[in-house]
C-alpha cells in the first residue's frame, strides 16, 4: 500500500501508477451514481496495492468523457446509472481506440443480465453482495484477459433467443459460446461496424439499455416497443 | 358469495304456503261457492233436492279441471322463479357469467329472469372494475416499495459492505473473523432485500417477456427451495396483454410458492401451452396433493380474482400423473378476444 487516498477523486500522479513491487498498477475508473457506494468502491479498489483508481464518475456520459481523455485498464461500472445503463457505457467504452476491460456490478445479478452483459461485451459481472474481495479479484482477472461472467442457463438463453431476429440469434449464440467478435464478424461475413450495430439492436430488444431495475414508468411504451414489427 | 345467506332454511325466516297451493285452493273454493250461489239464485227449491250422484260428480270434475289448469299455469310462472332463486344462491360474481336461459320473455317470470341477467352483468362489471382498481393500486404500491428497497436500503447496505471490506483489510488478525461474520450478515440482508424487491416486482417480465421471466422464476425457486422444476415453455407465444402476462406470472409465482411451502414435493412441472385461442399455464407437482376438504387460501382466491379480470379460468385439482396438486390457468389470447369482439359487433 503506497498511498492512502483521502480525496474521493485521487489525482493520478506518475509514481502512484507504480505498485509497491515496482510494477505498473492497473488504472481503474469507477462509475456509480450513488455517492456512498461510489466512494466505497473507490476506496476499496484504491486500497489494493496493485490497483489505482484514476477517476470516479457519477454518470455514464461523464465516464465516457473521462475514458476518452485518459487511458484506463479496467472500468468498474454500476449497472443502474440513472438515465443510462452500465451496458450503454460498456458499448461506448468498447468503441474507444484502446477499449478498457469492463466489470459490471449490480444488485440484480441474474441470468438475463449476464446474457445482456455478454451481448454488450462486458468482461465481468459481480453481484453487489460480492463487492468486497470478489470485485477486486474480478478486476484483476479481466485485466489479465479472463472473463468473469456467470453462465447463462440454457432454458433462459433459449427463451431470450426467441426475441431476436435470425441473424441476431446466430450472433447471440456465438457470443454466449465465448467466440471472439472479430471471428463472429468474419464467420457471418459482416463488418465489425455491422456487428456493433447489431449488438446495439440486440441490447435494445433484450431491453438491457434501460437501467431502472424495477420497471419504473414503463407501461404502454414498453409493450408497444416489444411488439413492434421485426421483434 | 355465501350461498346460504338467503336460503329459506335461514333461522328467523317465516314458512309460507307456496303460491301454487294458494292459487289452486282459492280457485277451487271460488268454484264451489259460485256453483252454490248459482243454484240458490236460479232455483232455490232445488237446494234441498241436490243430487249427489250426477251433479256432485260434475262439480268434482270441474274442480279437478280448475286445479289442473291452475297447476299448469302457475308452474309455468313459478318454475323459472325457482330456477332464478337457485341461481341467485349459487352465482359467483368472480366466476364465469352464469345466466338464466331466456331469449324472449313470454311471461312476467321471463321478464324477471331477463332483468336478473342484466343486474348480474352490471354487478359483474362493477365488481371487475373495483377488483381491477384494487389490483392496479396494489401493483403500483409494490413497484414503489421495490424501488425504495433497491434505491435506498440496497445502496446503503452496499456502502456498508464496502466499508466493511476496507475495515477487514486493515483489521488486526484477531478481529478478522468477527468482521467477516458481520460482512456475511450484511451480505445476507442485501440478498434478502434484492429477493423481496424481485418478488414484489417481476422486472424480468417487463424486460424480457413472459417466457424468460418464467424461466428466471423457476431457476430462482429451484435454487432457493432445492426444488427441481422442469420447464416446458412453448416456442411461439400468442400475444397477451400486459395485464394477462402479469396474471400468468403471478399465478405461476403463487403456485410455485405453494409447491415449495406446502406440498413436500421434490419435482414440479411448469408448462406453458399456446393454442390459437387459449394460453394454458399448468403447474403440477409430485407432492402430497390437496388435503381433504381443501379450501383455497387468500393467495389462491386472489389469483382467481386476478384471473377473472382478464377473462381467464383458474382450476386447482389433483394431478392424475404425478400424484400431487395441479394448478391450471387458461387465458384467452388477444386474437381470440378480437374475434369475440367482432362477432359481438355483428
Amino acid at each position: 500500500m503506497v498511498t492512502v487516498q483521502e480525496h474521493p477523486r485521487p489525482v493520478a500522479v506518475a509514481e502512484a501508477l507504480l505498485g509497491s513491487d515496482g510494477l505498473p498498477r492497473l488504472r481503474v475508473l469507477v462509475v456509480d451514481d450513488h455517492p456512498a457506494v461510489r466512494l466505497g468502491v473507490l476506496q476499496l479498489l484504491d486500497d489494493q496495492p496493485d490497483l489505482v483508481v484514476v477517476d470516479a464518475a457519477a454518470s455514464a456520459e461523464e465516464a465516457r468523457a473521462l475514458a476518452e481523455r485518459e487511458p484506463i485498464d479496467v472500468a468498474v461500472v454500476d449497472y443502474q446509472l440513472g438515465s443510462r445503463s452500465g451496458l450503454w457505457l460498456t458499448r461506448m467504452l468498447k468503441r474507444l481506440e484502446r477499449p478498457p476491460r469492463v466489470v459490471i456490478y449490480s444488485a440484480y445479478c441474474d441470468g438475463p443480465l449476464a446474457a445482456a452483459c455478454v451481448v454488450a461485451g462486458a468482461d465481468g459481472l459481480v453481484s453487489k453482495g460480492g463487492v468486497g474481495a470478489e470485485l477486486c479479484d474480478a478486476v484483476r482477472a479481466v485485466a489479465r484477459g479472463h472473463s468473469r461472467l456467470p453462465i447463462v442457463p440454457p432454458t433462459l438463453a433459449g427463451a431470450m433467443r426467441r426475441r431476436l431476429g435470425p441473424d441476431e440469434q446466430a450472433i447471440f449464440g456465438m457470443l454466449l459460446a465465448g467466440i471472439d467478435p472479430s471471428e463472429i464478424a468474419s464467420t457471418l461475413g459482416i463488418s465489425p461496424a455491422g456487428l456493433d450495430s447489431r449488438r446495439w439492436a440486440m441490447l435494445h430488444k433484450l431491453e438491457a439499455l434501460r437501467p431502472d431495475p424495477v420497471g419504473a414508468q414503463r407501461g404502454g411504451e414498453r409493450t408497444a416497443r416489444r411488439r413492434s414489427p421485426g421483434c | 358469495m355465501n350461498g346460504n345467506s338467503y336460503g329459506p332454511e335461514r333461522s328467523g325466516r317465516r314458512r309460507y304456503i307456496p303460491l301454487l297451493y294458494r292459487v289452486a285452493g282459492v280457485n277451487a273454493l271460488l268454484l264451489v261457492v259460485a256453483v252454490g250461489v248459482t243454484i240458490v239464485v236460479l232455483d232455490p227449491s232445488r237446494v234441498s233436492m241436490f243430487r249427489v250422484d250426477a251433479e256432485g260428480a260434475a262439480l268434482i270434475v270441474a274442480l279437478l279441471l280448475v286445479v289442473a289448469i291452475n297447476v299448469y299455469l302457475v308452474r309455468r310462472v313459478v318454475g323459472p322463479v325457482q330456477a332464478l332463486t337457485a341461481l341467485a344462491r349459487r352465482v359467483d360474481l368472480a366466476g364465469h357469467g352464469e345466466r338464466m336461459p331466456v331469449s324472449a320473455p313470454a311471461s312476467e317470470a321471463g321478464e324477471l329472469a331477463l332483468t336478473f341477467n342484466e343486474m348480474l352483468a352490471r354487478l359483474e362489471a362493477e365488481r371487475r372494475e373495483a377488483t381491477g382498481k384494487v389490483l392496479a393500486g396494489q401493483e403500483a404500491e409494490r413497484l414503489r416499495i421495490a424501488q425504495e428497497l433497491h434505491d435506498q436500503v440496497g445502496q446503503e447496505l452496499t456502502a456498508v459492505l464496502l466499508g466493511l471490506a476496507r475495515v477487514e483489510a486493515r483489521a488486526p488478525s484477531d478481529l478478522r473473523d468477527d468482521v467477516a461474520e458481520v460482512q456475511g450478515a450484511v451480505r445476507t440482508s442485501l440478498e434478502d432485500v434484492r429477493r423481496i424487491a424481485i418478488e414484489l416486482r417481476p422486472e424480468a417480465l417487463d424486460d424480457l417477456g413472459l417466457q424468460s421471466a418464467l424461466a428466471v422464476l423457476c431457476e430462482r425457486f429451484g435454487e432457493r427451495f432445492g426444488l427441481q422444476i422442469r420447464q416446458q415453455l412453448g416456442q411461439q407465444l400468442p400475444d397477451l396483454s400486459r395485464e394477462a402476462e402479469l396474471v400468468v406470472y403471478r399465478v405461476a409465482q403463487e403456485a410455485l410458492t405453494n409447491v415449495a411451502r406446502h406440498s413436500g414435493a421434490d419435482v414440479a412441472d411448469l408448462t406453458l401451452e399456446p393454442d390459437h385461442a387459449v394460453l394454458t399455464l399448468t403447474v403440477s407437482d409430485d407432492g402430497d396433493g390437496l388435503p381433504d376438504g381443501y379450501q383455497p387460501g387468500t393467495g389462491m382466491r386472489g389469483m382467481r380474482e386476478r384471473a377473472a379480470l382478464v377473462g381467464a379460468n383458474l382450476q386447482i385439482d389433483h394431478d392424475p400423473d404425478a400424484g400431487g396438486c395441479r394448478v391450471r390457468l387458461e387465458v384467452p389470447t388477444e386474437n381470440s378476444r378480437v374475434a369475440v369482439r367482432r362477432e359481438n359487433g355483428r
